[in-house]
């Protein structure tokens, strides 16, 4: 049965909830699922489709994430629109699989919300899970809210399913912040998703009539021309996100920078870096200390890979202090701190115009990061724009003065 | 739209009045979906077994190849011995990559994606695929009773990687990783895991059974009987190892019947409609293990205890198939009546030669 006719409507539904019905939007061939703390409810919801005869799809219950990954890789190389996800150790139970799903250039599609690593056992969101596959060959960015959500996986699909890019997708929400807060979802018309989103067409799918042989062994002077055509995929999809995020505002009505999102930055002499549902937060916290003076805006970034240097470098260069809000824990990494802070610095190198960069590490475990914190950072921004120079890298907020 | 039904073929059984028998078979289909050119080793088992089992399930085929030697030495990038897809996939990830063929076939030939039968899925996974690493995933695909037949090909030991201990290397098999020396003069002190009877016990509805190289018409229909089975179907397949074994390289299709005639390698099915194991296979003879063993340098370190004790192990085989055991076998188990294979001193120049 197809998937049944909705006409273009307003619901209130959390995040989790908005991915399944992107994936229903989507059509999915085969669907993975493994319990997992919070991105389960995205399963919970597709498995009563399925059964409901909302959706065709083939319901798999898999017997852990590296088996939900691996199914998902099969049936995508199969010819399959597939549709998987995980959360927090999940994420990393899977890692094998990361590789050879770009690698085949597989465009599987992965929604993540995220949870802190063991240990301790914590449902809290880190964005720690899916960073530690970053460099894996994936799409990936985070959704600040549900509708962001639903929207970012259709554009995942368009994205990866692209004959020029064919890579896997990440689409990554913060846990309980996004996943379980509900909000107002537009869902659209199966009409305009049918327009946006053609079937997924793999080239060289396994199917007996056109014998193809996938992921052969090879010899290490083979290695660097595939990997380079794996990087360049990567590079390639710049355009076709840009394209495909214009197409999406003329279709759907809603229109994003694919990169980042601008707030109160205008004027702005202090600015945050972060990425995902902190944001919200950070845009209230943002007006109130507008209120008190303080020239302070936000700039969140939407995609971190492919990641936009160039964009990061142009964006930040015209502040005077980068306040990265890290959300994800990189024990002994360049600022003793998190993963942000690097790929930040690394933008900002070739400026000719650096401003002074501090990385806070807040929402850890994730703990909500409140209104306090957002005026306690902007002060720190502020003190380093003052003096001229920084106090030091890194920041745990919450154990300093 | 409604969905669309999904066709299965269904593979005829060849004809042989002798299961055992090596003969030309007329019956036998020219196609050869796995051709020769691969780099495996001279009289390689599972390369062997690769040919039998590709042909008795022909052209409209996926193979599925985790990682092992079935992968290494066959996928050389630029080249490849498949006539049919093949795809690699993870060690770990046997049963489920294999899953997710069948998912997409069985959805996408009922959404009208894809038109045609539903293709032979067959897995080929290596005995530490199957037994070790991958196990939940081959479970988790039998469970879920995906249509598609997993293989252990089964040269009992991680091959690939240069001959180390799996858990289905038998009790005294030396390998890299359990090489015989003063405080373990048998080398490998643990018996291998009854992996196809435990997958016949944990998943009843699946067509199970084990195969030999030195059988082929017997491996080929039950190959043919797995894939007409509308489910999961799961096959464990001796296949020596030149290399792992150490013996004569012609001597592969011989020690693939020695295994069953020594009683160390039951063969059976598990028929799921009856819920009951057939034991009716016989080989033409019955033999004392030592003749099996002595054949392979993995085993010449191991004294008459040790034989004595594979003996009672292979004896415990003929017996839980219903075989009375005859007065030869009971007397070789008896560590008194055997010589020792070498000493220990000499095993050590042997496992050299791995």
């Amino acid at each position: 049965m197809a998937t049944e006719t909705v006409k273009k409507k307003k619901v209130r539904i959390n995040g989790c909830v908005a991915s399944a019905q992107a994936a229903k939007y989507a059509d999915v061939d085969v669907i993975t699922a493994y319990p997992i703390r919070p991105y389960t409810a995205t399963m919970i919801a597709l498995a009563q489709m399925v059964a409901n005869g909302e959706l065709d799809a083939d319901y798999i219950v898999a017997d852990s994430e590296h088996s939900q990954l691996s199914i998902a890789h099969g049936a995508s190389s199969s010819g399959a629109r597939v549709f998987t996800g995980s959360s927090g150790v999940g994420v990393q139970f899977a890692y094998e699989l990361y590789s050879p799903i770009s690698g085949t250039r597989m465009p599987v599609q992965m929604m993540i919300a995220d949870r802190t690593l063991d240990p301790p056992g914590d449902f809290g969101s880190e964005h720690t899970d899916a960073l530690s596959t970053r460099d894996m060959g994936w799409l990936m960015g985070w959704s600040c809210d549900a509708q962001e959500a639903f929207d970012n996986h259709l554009l995942g699909f368009r994205i990866g399913e692209d004959p020029r890019v064919l890579l896997p997708q990440m689409v990554c929400q913060d846990g309980f912040f996004v996943s379980h807060i509900t909000t107002d979802v537009e869902l659209p018309d199966t009409g305009q998703v049918k327009e946006f989103l053609p079937p997924y067409k793999h080239p060289y799918p396994l199917d007996p009539r056109r014998p193809v042989s996938h992921g052969p062994q090879i010899m290490p002077e083979q290695g660097p021309p595939l990997q380079l055509e794996r990087a360049r995929a990567m590079e390639g999809a710049v355009p076709v996100i840009e394209q495909a995020h214009e197409e999406f505002a003329k279709i759907f009505g809603r229109k994003y920078d694919p990169w980042i999102e601008e707030y109160m930055t205008s004027d702005a002499e202090v600015v945050f870096f972060l990425q995902g549902a902190h944001g919200v937060t950070a845009r209230y916290a943002i007006q109130h200390m507008r209120q008190r003076g303080a020239k302070v805006g936000l700039v969140r970034l939407k995609t971190i890979r492919p990641y936009p240097t160039d964009r990061v470098n142009e964006v930040l260069s015209k502040f005077a202090v980068v306040g990265v809000v890290e959300t994800n824990l990189a024990l002994g990494s360049v600022s003793s701190g998190g993963v942000l802070y690097a790929e930040v610095c690394g933008a900002l190198y070739e400026s000719a115009k650096r401003p002074l960069v501090l990385s806070f590490m807040a929402g850890m475990g994730g703990e909500a990061i409140v209104l306090k914190e957002f005026y306690w950072m902007t002060q720190k921004m502020l003190d380093a724009k003052k003096r001229g120079k920084i106090e030091k890298r890194t920041h745990w907020v919450g154990f300093e003065e | 739209m409604p969905a669309i039904e999904v066709q299965r073929q269904m593979l005829p059984m060849f004809g042989s009045p002798n299961q055992g028998a090596r003969f030309y078979n007329p019956e036998l289909p020219q196609t050869e979906p796995f051709v020769p050119g691969h780099r495996t080793c001279a009289g390689c088992g599972p390369s062997i077994q690769y040919r039998m089992t590709s042909k008795a399930a022909g052209d409209n085929t996926i193979l599925v190849g985790p990682t092992g030697c079935m992968y290494v030495a066959n996928s050389s990038y630029l080249c490849t011995p498949y006539n049919v897809p093949w795809a690699h996939t993870q060690i770990g990830s046997a049963g489920s990559f294999t899953a997710g063929v069948a998912a997409a076939y069985e959805a996408m030939i009922r959404k009208g994606k894809w038109k045609g039968p539903f293709p032979n899925i067959i897995c080929e996974a290596g005995d530490g695929s199957a037994s070790d690493i991958g196990l939940a995933s081959i479970s988790g695909a039998l469970y879920r009773n995906h249509d598609c037949l997993i293989i252990c090909y089964d040269n009992e030991q991680y091959a690939n990687t240069g001959i180390q201990a799996s858990s289905r290397t038998p009790y005294g098999g030396m390998t890299t990783f359990s090489p015989p020396g003063k405080m373990v003069p048998e080398a490998k002190t643990l018996f291998p895991k009854d992996l196809a009877r435990m997958m016949a016990a944990g998943h009843p509805h699946c067509y199970v059974a084990t195969a030999s190289v030195g059988y082929p018409i017997d491996l080929m229909n039950k190959v043919r009987k797995g894939l007409n089975h509308k489910g999961a179907a799961y096959m464990m397949i001796y296949t020596p190892c030149q290399k792992g074994f150490v013996y004569e390289t012609p001597r592969s299709i011989d020690l693939g019947r020695l295994v069953v005639e020594c009683g160390l390698y039951p063969m059976w099915e598990w028929d799921p409609a009856k819920r009951e194991f057939d034991y009716s296979f016989r080989p033409g003879s019955m033999r004392p293990v030592s003749e099996y063993l002595k054949l392979q340098g993995r085993f010449g370190h191991l004294h008459a205890e040790h034989i004595a004790t594979l003996q009672k192990f292979a004896n415990a085989q003929w017996k839980m198939m219903g075989v009375e055991l005859p007065d030869a076998l009971l007397w070789a188990a008896d560590a008194k009546n055997l010589s020792d294979m070498a000493a220990a001193d000499e095993a050590v120049a042997v496992a050299l030669t791995v």
